[in-house]
């Protein structure tokens, strides 16, 4: 098939960079020029990225494979990826759910920057270059077909957010970024741990013999049980320590709500709207194909520790004083939703997941814009400060009445399709319907994660009243004019906010295409991967020693209800 | 039924009202202002003519036999590949009544809010917004109506809610009123919960969403897997009946409908009244076959209804705000209409949800009118003797009050007589209840009249009293019209019976039949376990009951008040207790509101000391080492020798130690 453009993936992530390069030959003092030339590199990638998408579903189409990868490319990079013995490679290429996140980040990324036109008045080249930057790690992250780039870029991203924080952020940004930093950086460095090992393991397996980084080889790997279940069992842990705190999952969470509270607008955006999905796609990605005897076994846990997060982000949530800080901890109970959902071994749960993902990444990351907007007006997020804001900003209140109940799953808007997802496959879970065998979850699971939907509506609207209604009460000096910003939102605030509206009210009507785009690409890569494992070509047999860990898991189930008899 | 045609109106059903909505949504505030109601009235008159369309094709599938149709609208979306929920309406017989009751209240309703909300002649503040909330909230009943599956009924249950939210707090600078808005959103909430649970056990026991397939299949009693077994069918009913009663305000989550009086009046009249709050019976009416199949459920359901009745009754008893005594008579009559469902006479239910819809709307607008000549006072105590300043209020408000008091003839006179006597066919103690509550209803309801319009003349201080305009009279003639003959379809005439006359179950319940028979064929057939005189007798009782509870309230407001102020002395803890609501409100507050904010502290104080400080131990860690390997990093180069010498012995040792060995 013959793509539009050639290496789309590569142009499409790299691109920012061409901006960066741009944004240096301009003068620092330019402010104008600067953002305008960080909106146009935004608006271009997120151009490229359209083309990808199209491209995407043409070779969909021609190869009349949607649940397959596609736009795929590999350059040799260390090793040689044939025949060689040590194969790490460029590889990128993404499946349905990659690409909707790769739309998600590529569609947040201009309205984030148009965002920070009045925010940011100092070093914008530096910020602009920064956000630039973060866009590069996020892309590559969904793009990566390897394990090495994966392991690179999702690092990567700390950098350009840990500055942003600590530079643009709020008084206590240092400790902020700091703690942000070095927490995500802990779990990340057990997760290469597991990563090289892994790699070790193909090269030690019988039939591979080569020490590959490559996901879909890792993925037939580990769905051709070719790793035992014990080895498995350290490996999700370790990767679950990369992925669960950048989740954040209860209870490693608790870098999220200073990290939010501190970052300016932006970084808040992109961190809850982005690169908090960076860890439910690892687990959607790597640990759930990779390491699938042990993600059924873990399962029971990490939904456990799903609903308790919900339960208890959401009774965080509701005693906040800080606006900002209730949101974040909505985050997280919100994604103790895309967890539970993954782990209920359904495609429903999972489409809910990813479906989770996305509406989170708008609505949340919406819900950070206005409060940001308000915030340049008044100075402070404070709810006892702030209060009646309806009055003197109706566009204001409408947008955050808007994304309020998009956040709390209204149906007919975004949120309700994956809530109502994740529950259905979380309460489904023991059922075969889907042609997957039973999850290890059930009705009870969702019974107890459905109670994280009152409380959800309960701290949402206790903001939303505090704010808005009532008697209007501001800061004294307030609403600040000196930036010429109006008492309600401007045209431009407007226009950030209204394409995430109208993606919010599409999403909720009418989210067919998107469905048929994920729940492919969820059956084929996260559950059954048909992928045939290249290097085995020569043994049918495959090795004899493995513990099938299926059957393992038989046995102790067996022992387990011995003893409670 | 031709399903295209039915696809044609029930889409204009749907959208007519949107898009009115929209229109005065985004042309109100620049281009209409303050006439942003007719984008509104067009809309929601365009859907009073389909809602008639569909009678008439409805009547006239009945006669072929085919009483229900299903179209489905497009894929919504799935639970895995090729399992698709899909935006699908079904129209029958219960759609359609709904659809009429819904829609024509609301034009009624509309009309009549374009003066309502003006003062001296100019639009309130926020027109535009108000009257883009009706046709959003039209467009969601219709849609709660018309759904074709329980995804679209909880998607327009939802909807109705969140509107019911906006309008509530439509004042929103009033901290009353964005209060009372957040709270019935909550406790829908919680009844929501419920509900939720239920529809996910409906589709882990038949596999499906769709109300054709999951009603077949409870009919015949079978799941996905094997046998439809009682525990499971009661546990969907229960669960259901949470989100009724959270909707349909009864008992334990009553508390939000009279806070929801803040909103405008005719807010309370539309969606408090005649249309929002019924959908609790009409989904327990939809989900018949799944209630009928538990016995346990539907004695649940009719305990709830026949106490909630008598409670809400208890507690109008003694209100003093006109709006609050009407809201706790619409829970009371919903009360009556949850008793009529679980006695199995859902066609007594729908026929009174259909009559007092005309009634309460008419006392709700009525009341408003009111409040409207006082300068938005509605303390009963505050004014009286306005029948001479309100000459029309009075008159159309009399009807009403005669209507919802079961005055012989009128219509509400006719429905909740044949609730009272189908809970007494079931149950002495239901019907027990029902009778009591019938005084009761009497009583409150005239007590409220006669406080309001009779004795001297007295308006609030400053207030310049007039009738309104015929924007709201015009509404308020034609529901007085309903109050009184409305309930003549659900009677037939010249059978005998009451009066040589009337007898109960007419047209209204010929065409509701095919609808109902879960209920028919699980329950009692009312009319043989009673004999002639019982079933009469009733009637002429509750006719009485009626009377006396008028008789009653007349004695003492009006022929001697004195009498009142007695009662009141000589009772003071009851009339404490009913004045309080019997504090249900302050008990939510302390034993489950309050307790879980502390948890909610409790949550944040383990996040940032417990988890923080397990955090920082971890970092800790690494910290001591480096703290300790610090001192050796002294800078002093004889420490560097010296440690080096010591390095190099040991060294040496350890070498030696190996070759010797």
């Amino acid at each position: 098939m013959a793509d539009w453009i050639p290496n789309i993936l590569t142009l499409m992530t790299l691109s920012p960079l061409l901006g960066i390069f741009f944004l240096m030959l301009i003068d620092a003092r330019d402010h104008k020029r600067l953002r305008l030339m960080a909106m146009v590199t935004s608006l271009a990638t997120f151009a490229l990225a359209i083309v990808a998408a199209v491209d995407f579903s043409r070779a969909a189409d021609a190869a009349d494979r949607w649940d397959a990868f596609h736009l795929k490319s590999t350059t040799a990079w260390l090793g040689d990826s044939v025949g060689g013995v040590v194969d790490i490679a460029y590889r990128v290429g993404v499946d349905g759910i990659s690409l909707s996140l790769v739309l998600l980040t590529a569609f947040l990324m201009p309205l984030v920057v148009w965002g920070s036109f009045s925010s940011i008045r100092e070093r914008v080249r530096e910020y602009f270059i920064l956000l630039l930057l973060l866009e590069v790690g996020m892309l590559g992250v969904f793009c990566a077909l390897d394990l090495f780039l994966f392991y690179v870029c999702f690092e990567f991203t700390l950098v350009p957010l840990y500055f942003i924080i600590g530079i643009w952020g709020g008084p206590q940004r240092r400790k902020a970024a700091n703690k942000f930093f070095i927490y995500t950086l802990t779990g990340s460095v057990l997760m290469f741990a597991a990563i090289l090992f892994l790699a070790h393991h193909a090269y030690v397996t019988n039939g591979i013999g080569v020490f590959t980084l490559d996901i879909l080889k890792l993925t037939a790997m580990g769905q051709q049980y070719l790793i035992p279940y014990n080895v498995q069992w350290w490996l999700f842990l370790a990767f679950a320590a990369g992925f669960a705190i950048k989740v954040p999952f209860f209870p490693v969470h608790t870098w999220l709500p200073l990290a939010h509270t501190e970052a300016p607008t932006a970084g808040s955006v992109i961190l809850a709207g982005v690169l908090l999905k960076l860890g439910t796609y690892g687990f959607l990605r790597l640990s759930l194909p990779i390491l699938p005897d042990a993600s059924v076994r873990f399962a029971p846990m990490m939904a456990t520790l799903a609903v308790i997060g919900i339960i208890y982000g959401a009774l965080c949530a509701w005693v906040q004083t800080d606006v900002k800080k209730l949101v974040a901890y909505s985050s997280v109970s919100h994604l103790g939703f895309c967890m539970l959902g993954m782990f209920s071994m359904k495609m429903a749960g999972a489409t809910g997941s990813v479906l989770y993902m996305l509406n989170h990444g708008l609505s949340t990351g919406a819900l950070f814009l206005v409060i940001g907007m308000v915030y340049e007006r008044y100075h402070t997020r404070e709810m006892s400060r702030i209060g009646g804001l309806a009055k003197p900003m109706p566009w204001m209140a409408f947008f955050l009445v808007f994304f309020t109940l998009s956040s709390i799953g209204l149906p007919g808007l975004n949120g309700f399709i994956g809530e109502f997802l994740v529950l259905l496959g979380t309460a489904a879970s023991g059922t075969v319907s889907d042609n997957l065998s039973a999850g290890r979850l059930g009705f009870g699971y969702a019974a107890a994660a459905a109670l994280g939907i009152i409380f959800g509506a309960v701290y949402m609207l206790l903001m939303c009243r505090r704010v808005l209604f009532g008697p209007v009460v501001e800061p004294p000096g307030t609403p600040d004019a000196s930036q010429g910003l109006p008492p309600d939102l401007n045209l431009r605030e407007r226009f950030i906010l209204a394409p995430l509206a109208i993606v919010c009210v599409v999403l909720g009507v009418w989210p067919k295409p998107l469905i048929e785009t994920i729940q492919p690409a969820i059956m084929a890569n996260v559950f059954q991967v048909k992928q045939d494992l290249q290097y085995a070509g020569e043994t049918d047999a495959v090795a004899p020693e493995v513990i099938f860990a299926v059957d393992a898991i038989e046995a102790a189930d067996d022992n387990d209800g011995e003893r409670s008899s | 039924m031709d399903s295209s045609a039915v696809q044609t109106w029930a889409l204009l059903i749907l959208l007519a009202p949107l898009a009115g909505a929209i229109a005065a949504g985004v042309l109100g505030p620049g281009v209409l202002k303050g006439r942003s109601h007719w984008p509104v009235i067009l809309g929601v008159g365009a859907a009073v003519l389909g809602a008639f369309k569909l009678f008439g094709l409805v009547r006239h599938g009945a006669h072929e036999g085919a009483h229900s149709v299903t179209v489905v609208l497009y894929q919504w979306f799935a639970a895995y590949e090729g399992k698709w929920f899909n935006v699908e309406v079904l129209v029958d017989p219960l759609t359609v009544i709904m659809l009429l009751v819904v829609t024509g209240v609301s034009l009624l309703v509309i009309i009549y809010s374009r003066d309502y909300m003006r003062e001296d002649g100019q639009a309130v503040k926020g027109y535009e917004r108000f009257f883009a909330y009706l046709g959003l909230f039209v467009f969601s009943m219709v849609a709660l109506v018309l759904g074709g599956n329980f995804l679209l009924l909880y998607l327009g249950w939802e909807a109705v809610g969140l509107c019911s939210f906006l309008l509530i707090g439509f004042y929103y600078d009033k901290p009353a009123a964005a209060a009372a808005a957040k709270k019935a959103f909550l406790v829908n909430r919680i009844g929501d919960f419920g509900f939720g649970l239920g529809i996910l056990l409906i589709y882990l026991t038949f596999g499906s969403l769709d109300f054709a397939t999951v009603f077949d299949m409870a009919e015949r009693g079978v799941a996905v897997s094997g046998d439809l077994s009682y525990g499971r069918v009661t546990a969907i009913a229960l669960l259901l009946l949470c989100g009724a009663v959270g909707k349909s305000a009864q008992l334990p989550l009553h508390v939000w409908l009279p806070d929801a009086m803040e909103g405008p009046s005719p807010v309370s009249a539309l969606i408090h009244a005649a249309t929002m709050v019924t959908a609790g019976v009409y989904m327990i009416v939809r989900c018949g076959s799944i209630f009928a199949a538990s016995p346990l459920a539907m004695t649940i359901v009719a305990l709830i209804g026949g106490l909630t009745a008598l409670f809400a009754a208890s507690i109008a008893l003694v209100q003093y705000d006109m709006k609050r005594i009407l809201a706790y008579s619409t829970i009371s009559q919903l009360g009556y209409m949850f008793l009529g469902l679980g006695v199995s006479a859902a066609g007594s239910a729908v026929f009174h949800l259909y009559t007092h819809a005309f009634f309460k709307a008419l006392l709700f607008l009525a009341a408003g009118s009111v409040m409207h000549a006082m300068g938005g006072i509605i303390d009963i105590r505050k004014f009286g003797g306005l029948r001479r300043v309100l000459p029309w209020t009075y008159r159309t408000m009399f009807l009403g009050c005669l209507a919802l008091a079961g005055f012989p003839l009128l219509s509400g006179f006719w429905s909740k007589d044949e609730i009272i006597h189908a809970a007494f066919t079931q149950d002495k103690f239901l019907g027990g209840l029902a009778l009591l509550t019938a005084v009761m209803t009497a009583f409150y309801t005239f007590r409220m009249f006669f406080r309001a319009f009779f004795g001297t003349t007295r308006v609030p201080e400053g207030v310049h009293a007039h009738e309104s305009g015929l924007w709201m009279l015009v509404p308020l003639f034609v529901l007085s019209i309903g109050a009184v003959f409305a309930g003549f379809v659900g009677v037939e005439v010249g059978h005998g019976g009451m009066l040589g006359l009337f007898r109960p179950h007419g047209a209204f319940h010929h065409f509701l039949e095919p609808v109902l028979t879960p209920f028919t064929h699980g329950g009692h057939e009312a009319h043989a376990t009673l004999g002639h005189f019982q079933e009469f007798g009733l009637m002429y009782a509750s006719a009485a009951l009626s009377v006396f509870g008028i008789a009653v309230a007349y004695t003492l407001y009006v022929d001697s008040p004195m009498l009142a102020m007695i009662m009141r002395r000589v009772f003071p803890a009851t009339h404490e207790l009913l004045l309080n609501k019997y504090h249900v409100d302050e008990g939510y507050d302390r034993f489950i509101v309050r307790p879980l904010r502390s948890l909610g502290r409790f949550c944040a104080a383990i996040d940032e000391h417990l988890i923080d400080g397990l955090v920082w131990l971890v970092t800790a860690v690494p910290r001591l080492i480096g703290m300790l390997l610090r001192s050796i990093q002294q800078g002093s180069l004889q420490g560097y020798a010296a440690s080096m010498m010591v390095g190099l012995a040991v060294l040496l040792a350890f070498v030696l130690w190996g070759v010797i060995s």
